[in-house]
Order: structure tokens, then C-alpha cells, then sequence
């Protein structure tokens, strides 16, 4: 278990750079959105009043400005693009990096006295603390941002939202953000579901090579049929047979049998297959 | 005692390993020597299980290789297994965090020994160094098997002297040690036994003290026996 945490630290660390670099690149991005939105709006509402319009009239007609004026645009939606696909490409570079380049660390992490499951929890572990740091640090920088916005928008012309709201003015936040528990380990759940079955399908690439390719297709494509087959089952032989939410506990059965599977057939080929 | 028995190992069609079978004693050196490609690597790798093989066994002491065994051998490969943006004490580190077989006043001896500095990062190292530094994360284990895959091979002059200067030390004795080469010249008065590889297969296994006062050959003389015939 000290191992697992040594190296789970120390799998964080080597992606810290790039990791600070996506947090300074969000923030940023999205300042600068809030500051030259709002100084656009500004300049708008400074103009209609020059020419003498009335405050209720400028409301109407160049509206007012709220925090969902910014979630709507690149500057906001666009570092969050950005940090999940970094984050997506990591999740199959966390384990290439280590085979590719002049420094074969490959060969140390296999050589550790301790179980070779561990470098492959480590890095799951390593991808679902830097996606919850992500998230996490995307909730303090909207009441920051929010707060900066205040200062640039006068009240008369502000339309002040809540957290909450803040979050549902924007398509994809309600994904990152579930409202309920469940639904947050449904969304976290398949995610990080979704993680071990490509780093599975990833060892199985650096066990078989060009064959593994096929074999990585082949697991991950069993693991989705045995993830949805309760609902395949419930629309194709069993009519509506299950309740709703008789599928859900199906699905979170089949989702950690493919979880379950997916840590087993790593564990196998990090033991017995893997190649360096 | 490392006992490697009738491993075979195939990539694809191509068997690069074909029934090969050898023991290394713990307090000799073994060499395995053979052209570039013969398989010498593959058999380190899979002595380590850092390959699988297609058949075969091989014991450490009697056991297949678990992971606790990675405390009492290790393995130098030809290329250093450490991050590049690493220290040389950062490596020192790492090692130490892991390993309970990590020695860190043979460590600083190793450092004197190769003049390094631990300041240095490993990418902005000679190859020369590199290869000191590959030595050394190794040497400073207390690890009772060692295995080097060409530790000399595209390194200067001085830097080899340097390296085979540690066999003939306190750094190796007592300990068993694996050395692949192809280039046998540097350290053929060091070797105890000689295993002589082609085509994935063992050509011959035998001691080179006894052949030495037996039959009045060094290793290159069976060599050119055994290659040449």
C-alpha cells in the first residue's frame, strides 16, 4: 500500500507541469473572457447611454449581462475542451511515455519489489485525482470570476446567478457537476470505468504489439456489450421487462464486472504477458 | 544460483530463443556472449520477466521470480531506466524510496568512484556518465544476483576502464553477475564462466579457469573454435 502511494505521488508529479500549465491556461482564458466580454458589453451599454437612452430601454434592447454571457463563449467552454482532451490523450501517454524515448523507465517500474498492479492503479489514480482537481478548481474559479465580473458590470445592468445556475447556463457543466449523488457516481462511475477498460486495452497493445491492437478493440468492445446489456436486453428479448431502476442495478452490477474484469486481465498481463 | 532451463522464445514466426539452458553462480561472473541479435538481451529480459517466454523455466534460488525477488537481483540495462529531467540524487531517491536493498553509503562511494555529480540531470549526461550513473543505481543495491546487458558498448575509452575496473572490486564480489557483450576483449581475464550463444541457441557452457588450465585456451580461442568451425 506505501508503494501505491509513492507511486501514485510520484505519477503526479510528472504530469504536474503540464497540469499547472491547463489550470494557468483556464484561468486565464476564461479572465480574459469575463474582462473583454464585459468591456465589450460596457462599451455598449456607454454608447446607448450617450445617446441618451433610458436605463430600462438599454436593458431591453442590449439586455442585460450575466455569467451565462461568458459560459457561452469560447473563452470559457474552450480551456475546459482543452484540459479534457489533454486529459484524454494522458490517459493513453501516461503509459506510453514510459516505453517511448531515450529513458526506458518502463523497465524500472516493472522491476520495483512490489505488485505490478500498483504502477497500473497508481496512474488510475494519478488520471482521477487530476480530473476531480480539475473539476474542483473550476468551482473556486467561477466565484472568483464571478466576483471579477461584478466589478467590471454595474449592478443596474447585471442579472446576479447563483452557483448553481451559473453551472446550467452551460451545456456540458451538468455532466462534470451532477446534481444528485447517484448521478454523480453514474457519470464518475462510467468515466473512470471507461479508464481501466483503455488502459487494459492499452496493455494489451504493449503485450501483443500490433496484434494487441485488435485484442485492445476486442476487450473493450466485450466490455461495452456487457456494460448495456441489460438495457439491449431490455429493448430487443425482454420487451420492457425491467423496471427502471431494476436497469440501473443491473447496469451498476455489469459496470463493476467489467471494472472487475478489466483490473484482472491487467493484473495477468503485467504479470505474465508484458513486454519491454 | 540462477538456473535457466530449455527457455524458448518466439517474435512471431521467428524463435529467438531455441531450448537455451545455463546456471550463473552467485560469487562468478557468467558471460554470455554472442554477435548482436543472438538473444543474449531477450534471456536477461526474460530472466527478470520483463518478456514472457514460450516455454521453459527459470529459478532464482530455487524460486520463480516474484516481488520480493527484485530485492536480491537487478538488472543495468543498456539504456538508463531513469527519467531524463531527473537528478542524479533524485534517482538516488527513487531508489532508496523503493528498495530496501538500497545502500546509500555505496551509493556515495559509487559517486566518488565515478566522479559524478549528483547535481547533474541525467539528460545532460555523457553517455559515458549515463551509463556510470545506470551502473551505479544498480551496484548500490545489496542485491545478491546482478545483470549487465553490455555495459561497455558505445562508451569511451576511459569510462570502460572505469566500469571494469568495479569488477575487480568489493562493488561485485561475492555476487553473482550476468554480463552479456559482444565485445569480450575488456573483460575477458574477469570472467569465470563463459556461455556462448548463436542463433538462440547455446553453443557452449564451460569454465573458463579450468579450459584455461585444461586445455591451454582462453575464452576468444574457443570462441574462434566454436564460431569458426
Amino acid at each position: 500500500m506505501k508503494n501505491f502511494w509513492k507511486l501514485t505521488n510520484f505519477e503526479l508529479n510528472r504530469f504536474s507541469k503540464i497540469y499547472f500549465i491547463l489550470i494557468g491556461l483556464t484561468l486565464a482564458m476564461q479572465t480574459i473572457g469575463i474582462v473583454l466580454l464585459s468591456s465589450s458589453y460596457m462599451s455598449d451599454v456607454e454608447e446607448q447611454l450617450a445617446l441618451g437612452s433610458t436605463l430600462e430601454w438599454i436593458k431591453i434592447s442590449v439586455g442585460t449581462f450575466s455569467f451565462s454571457s461568458v459560459t457561452s463563449s469560447y473563452w470559457f467552454g474552450g480551456p475546459i475542451v482543452i484540459s479534457i482532451v489533454s486529459l484524454l490523450i494522458y490517459v493513453f501517454f501516461i503509459w506510453y511515455r514510459d516505453w517511448f524515448g531515450k529513458n526506458t523507465f518502463i523497465y524500472r517500474l516493472l522491476m520495483l519489489p512490489t505488485a505490478r498492479i500498483n504502477v497500473f492503479f497508481a496512474k488510475a489514480t494519478t488520471i482521477f485525482l487530476m480530473v476531480f482537481g480539475l473539476i474542483s478548481l473550476q468551482l473556486v474559479f467561477i466565484l472568483m470570476e464571478n466576483e471579477l465580473l461584478k466589478l467590471m458590470v454595474s449592478e443596474t445592468f447585471r442579472e446576479d446567478q447563483s452557483l448553481n445556475q451559473i453551472i446550467f447556463s452551460f451545456d456540458y457543466m451538468g455532466v462534470l457537476y451532477p446534481t444528485s449523488i447517484i448521478q454523480f457516481f453514474i457519470n464518475y462511475g462510467i468515466g473512470f470505468m471507461a479508464v481501466f477498460v483503455v488502459f487494459t486495452g492499452v496493455l494489451f497493445e504493449r503485450c501483443f504489439r500490433l496484434k494487441g491492437i485488435l485484442f485492445g478493440i476486442l476487450f473493450a468492445g466485450v466490455a461495452l456489450f456487457v456494460f448495456i446489456s441489460p438495457v439491449l436486453l431490455q429493448v430487443t428479448i425482454l420487451e420492457e421487462f425491467f423496471y427502471p431502476n431494476e436497469i440501473f442495478i443491473l447496469m451498476v452490477i455489469t459496470g463493476l464486472m467489467v471494472t472487475t474484469g478489466s483490473i484482472w486481465m491487467s493484473h495477468y498481463l503485467l504479470n505474465k504477458k508484458i513486454r519491454v | 544460483m540462477i538456473e535457466v532451463k530449455d527457455i524458448t522464445k518466439k517474435f512471431g514466426r521467428k524463435k529467438v530463443l531455441d531450448g537455451v539452458s545455463f546456471t550463473a553462480n552467485k560469487g562468478e561472473i557468467t558471460c554470455l556472449i554472442g554477435i548482436n541479435g543472438v538473444g543474449k538481451t531477450t534471456i536477461l529480459n526474460a530472466i527478470m520477466n520483463l518478456t514472457p517466454t514460450n516455454s521453459g523455466e527459470i529459478l532464482i534460488d530455487g524460486e520463480k521470480i516474484h516481488r520480493e525477488t527484485y530485492e536480491k537481483i537487478t538488472f543495468i540495462p543498456d539504456a538508463i531506466t531513469m527519467l531524463p529531467q531527473m537528478r542524479i540524487t533524485d534517482a538516488m531517491q527513487f531508489m532508496k524510496d523503493f528498495y530496501h536493498s538500497w545502500n546509500q553509503n555505496r551509493a556515495d562511494e559509487l559517486i566518488s568512484f565515478f566522479k559524478l555529480d549528483p547535481n547533474d540531470r541525467i539528460s545532460s549526461l555523457s553517455k559515458g556518465n549515463t551509463a556510470k550513473v545506470n551502473m551505479l543505481l544498480g551496484l548500490a543495491l545489496d542485491v545478491d544476483y546482478l545483470l549487465m546487458d553490455e555495459p561497455f558498448s558505445g562508451i569511451d575509452i576511459f569510462s570502460r576502464e572505469q566500469i571494469a575496473d568495479v569488477f575487480t572490486s568489493h562493488l561485485v564480489e561475492g555476487r553473482g553477475v550476468i554480463i552479456t557483450t559482444h565485445e569480450i576483449s575488456d573483460i575477458e581475464h574477469l570472467i569465470d564462466k563463459a556461455v556462448l550463444l548463436n542463433d538462440g541457441v547455446v553453443l557452449r557452457e564451460f569454465n573458463a579457469e579450468e579450459v584455461r588450465e585444461n586445455e591451454g585456451k582462453s575464452i576468444i580461442d574457443v570462441m574462434r573454435e566454436v564460431y569458426q568451425a
